[in-house]
C-alpha cells in the first residue's frame, strides 16, 4: 500500500480525535506526525473566538457597575453573582420563535441555515416542549407553543458569510424569495430576504468588511417592525437598560432602522412598512435580577403575562408583553450561584 | 539539581526572539504576549494556598519566594486597580491561560466557558483586595480559577447527583510543574492561532472548536476537501513551528 499523504495521515489522527476514537494504525507513519498530533490535540480545547469577545465586553460593561454597587453589595462576591446571569450558550437576546410544527421548523433550520439542534424537549404528546438551536454563533428557541404562548412568527437579521449560497439553500428548503441578495441595500451590505413556510422572516445579510465569527455581531438577530417605533426605544432603555447603538430617522422621526444593545447583543428596530409589517413574537431576555426588570418594564408600560418565579430548569424568569404585543420572556439563569 | 532554589533561570532552548521562558523553582514562566514587553510573570503559590495550588517540589527543586515580582505587570495590576476600565489589559494577558488550565479540568466547552467567565468576573470584582507579595497575578488567578473549578464540581453533584457518574474532574488540584507547562504550552498555542493566516485560523476554528467534518468546511469555504486537509496540515505546520522554532 503507498504511504498516504502528510495531510491525510493528519486528518486520520484529527477525525479519531475528535470522535474519540483510536486512529488505525499507519503502515509507514510520517516521523513528522508524532509532533503535529501534540499540536492537533491541544487545539481540542481551543477556545471560540466568540466567547473571548463576548466576555471581554461583558467585564467592560460590568466595570462601571462594580464600582457604582460596590457600596450597596458590601462584597466582590455579590457582583461576581449579579453578573453570571445568562444560561450558558445563550446570550442576552434571543429570539423565541414559537410555530407549528416546530419539529419540521427545526428540520428547516438545520437544511436552510446549518442549524444545530442543541437541545429538544418533548411533551407527553410528542409535540417540542422546549428546543434550542445554535446557528453560527447565536441561537435560536423553538417551541410549538401553548395557550399561553401562541404561535408568533418572527423577523430574523442572520448575518451569514455568503448571502447568496444561504439564500439559494433557503429556497431548496422551502423559503419564498422577498428578494435576492442584493449590494443595493440601503445598509450597504449584501443583503437577501426570504419568508419561510412557517411565516418567519429572513434577512440574510453579510456586512461590509465581514470576516467570519466577528467581534460583537451576532449571526442571529430579532428584527421587530412596529408602528411608532420611536417609542420602543424608551421603552427598552426604561425595562432592559438597553443602549440605543445607532438609530437613522426620516426627517419626519420615523425610524428608517435602530439597533438597540441589551447586555451582551443587539436587537434591530424600524418603523412597518410595506410587507414588513408588525410581527409580535416572542423574545428571550436573560437579566441579572428578572425581578427588577420585571417591574422595571411593568413601569414602563407592559403588561404581565407572569409574575417571576424560579422554574424547575434553573432559571428565575418572568413574562411580560409590551405594548406593541411582543412577549419578553425575562429570566435569570441560577445555575450556577 | 544544583542549589537554585532563588534563581531565575532562562531555558536555553526555549529562549526566543520576543518569547521567554524562564524557569522559577519547579515552575515554567513564560511571557505569552510576543509583542509585548518582556513581561516577567512567574507561577509562584503562596506559602499555604487554599486549594494547595503549589508545587510539591518532588522534582527537588525548592519554591523561591518572591522571585515572581514584575514592575511591568505588577503597573498593570495596579492601574486597573485604580481604574478597573484597565482590567482589560490583564484580561488580555490571561485568557488563554485560565481557560486553557479550566478546560484541561472540566468535561465540555459549556462548563469550561461557564467556569472560565466566573473566574475573571471573581477576578474583577475582588481586584481591590489583590495584593503583590509575591503572589503573581497569573498564579492568583490560577487560585480562583481552582476554587471555581471545585465549586462547579460540587454544584453539579448537588444539581444531578449520579453514583456512577465519573468525576467531573480529579480532587486534587495540586498544580505539578508538569501541568504548568501544559497550561503555558496550550495558553501559548492558542493565542498564535489568531496570528494564523486567515484561511487557516478559518479551518482550525471550522475543524477543532465547530468539530465539523472536513466534506462540511469544504463546501463552507468553496473549496476541495483536499484543499482544506492541506490546509489543515499548514496550520498545523505553522503552529508547531512557532511553538517550536519560535517563527514560521
Amino acid at each position: 500500500m503507498a504511504k498516504r499523504s502528510l495531510a491525510m495521515q493528519l486528518d486520520e489522527v484529527v477525525q479519531a480525535m475528535l470522535v474519540s476514537l483510536r486512529p488505525r494504525p499507519e503502515p509507514a507513519p510520517d516521523r513528522d506526525l508524532a509532533s503535529l498530533t501534540r499540536v492537533a490535540q491541544a487545539l481540542r480545547e481551543l477556545p471560540r473566538e466568540e466567547f473571548r469577545a463576548a466576555l471581554k465586553s461583558d467585564l467592560q460593561r460590568r466595570t462601571p457597575m462594580s464600582e457604582g454597587t460596590a457600596a450597596s453589595a458590601g462584597t466582590g462576591e455579590a457582583q461576581a453573582r449579579a453578573v453570571h446571569y445568562q444560561r450558558p450558550g445563550l446570550t442576552s437576546i434571543t429570539p423565541y420563535i414559537i410555530v407549528r410544527p416546530a419539529a419540521q421548523f427545526m428540520e428547516f433550520l438545520k437544511s436552510a441555515f446549518d442549524g444545530i439542534e442543541r437541545m429538544s424537549m418533548p411533551t407527553p404528546s410528542g409535540s417540542i416542549m422546549h428546543a434550542e438551536v445554535a446557528i453560527g454563533n447565536g441561537a435560536i428557541e423553538v417551541s410549538d407553543g401553548n395557550e399561553q404562548y401562541p404561535t408568533a412568527p418572527a423577523a430574523i437579521h442572520l448575518y451569514v458569510d455568503d448571502p447568496d449560497a444561504t439564500y439559494a439553500r433557503a429556497l431548496r428548503a422551502g423559503a419564498t424569495s422577498f428578494y435576492a441578495p442584493t449590494d443595493e441595500h440601503p445598509s450597504g451590505d449584501r443583503w437577501g430576504a426570504v419568508k419561510d413556510p412557517f411565516g418567519n422572516h429572513w434577512y440574510i445579510a453579510k456586512p461590509r468588511g465581514w470576516t467570519p465569527g466577528p467581534e460583537g455581531l451576532r449571526s442571529v438577530q430579532p428584527y421587530l417592525h412596529l408602528r411608532e417605533a420611536h417609542k420602543m426605544i424608551p421603552f427598552l432603555e426604561a425595562s432592559f437598560g438597553a443602549e440605543a447603538l445607532g438609530v437613522h430617522k426620516s426627517p419626519e422621526g420615523a425610524v428608517l432602522h435602530g439597533t438597540m444593545r441589551i447586555g451582551n447583543a443587539t436587537l434591530e428596530i424600524d418603523e412597518a412598512h410595506g410587507e414588513f409589517q408588525p410581527m409580535p413574537c416572542h423574545l428571550h431576555v436573560y437579566v441579572s435580577d428578572t425581578d427588577a426588570v420585571y417591574a422595571q418594564a411593568l413601569r414602563a408600560g407592559a403588561s404581565s403575562i407572569e409574575t417571576p418565579q424560579d422554574k424547575p430548569y434553573g432559571d428565575r424568569s418572568a413574562g411580560v408583553k409590551d405594548a406593541w404585543g411582543n412577549s419578553w420572556f425575562i429570566a435569570t439563569y441560577l445555575g450556577t450561584k | 539539581m544544583g542549589n537554585d532554589r532563588d534563581s531565575v533561570r532562562a531555558c536555553p532552548n526555549t529562549a526566543r526572539q520576543g518569547v521567554t521562558f524562564f524557569a522559577v523553582g519547579s515552575y515554567i514562566v513564560r511571557a505569552t504576549m510576543p509583542t509585548r514587553r518582556s513581561a516577567r510573570k512567574g507561577l509562584l503559590p503562596k506559602s499555604s494556598p487554599p486549594q494547595k495550588a503549589g508545587p510539591t517540589s518532588q522534582d527537588g527543586e525548592g519554591v523561591p519566594r518572591d522571585a515572581g515580582r514584575d514592575p511591568d505587570e505588577q503597573l498593570l495590576v495596579e492601574t486597573a486597580q485604580s481604574d478597573p476600565a484597565n482590567f482589560d489589559a490583564l484580561y488580555e494577558l490571561h485568557f488563554e491561560r485560565v481557560y486553557a488550565f479550566v478546560a484541561s479540568r472540566v468535561r465540555n466547552r459549556a462548563t469550561a466557558e461557564d467556569v472560565t467567565s466566573e473566574v475573571f468576573h471573581k477576578a474583577l470584582a475582588n481586584l481591590p483586595s489583590y495584593e503583590w507579595r509575591g503572589v503573581p497575578f497569573a498564579a492568583w488567578l490560577l487560585r480562583i480559577a481552582a476554587n471555581a473549578i471545585v465549586d462547579h464540581a460540587k454544584r453539579a453533584a448537588r444539581e444531578f447527583p449520579s453514583p456512577d457518574d465519573p468525576p467531573e474532574m480529579a480532587v486534587n488540584l495540586d498544580l505539578q510543574a508538569s501541568e504548568l507547562r501544559a497550561i503555558e504550552y496550550r495558553a501559548q498555542l492558542f493565542q498564535l492561532v489568531g496570528q494564523l493566516p486567515e484561511v487557516q485560523k478559518q479551518v482550525v476554528r471550522e475543524r477543532f472548536v465547530e468539530q465539523r467534518s472536513i466534506r462540511e468546511i469544504a463546501q463552507r469555504l468553496g473549496k476541495t476537501e483536499g484543499a482544506i486537509k492541506q490546509l489543515q496540515l499548514r496550520a498545523v505546520q505553522n503552529l508547531r513551528a512557532r511553538m517550536e522554532g519560535g517563527h514560521g
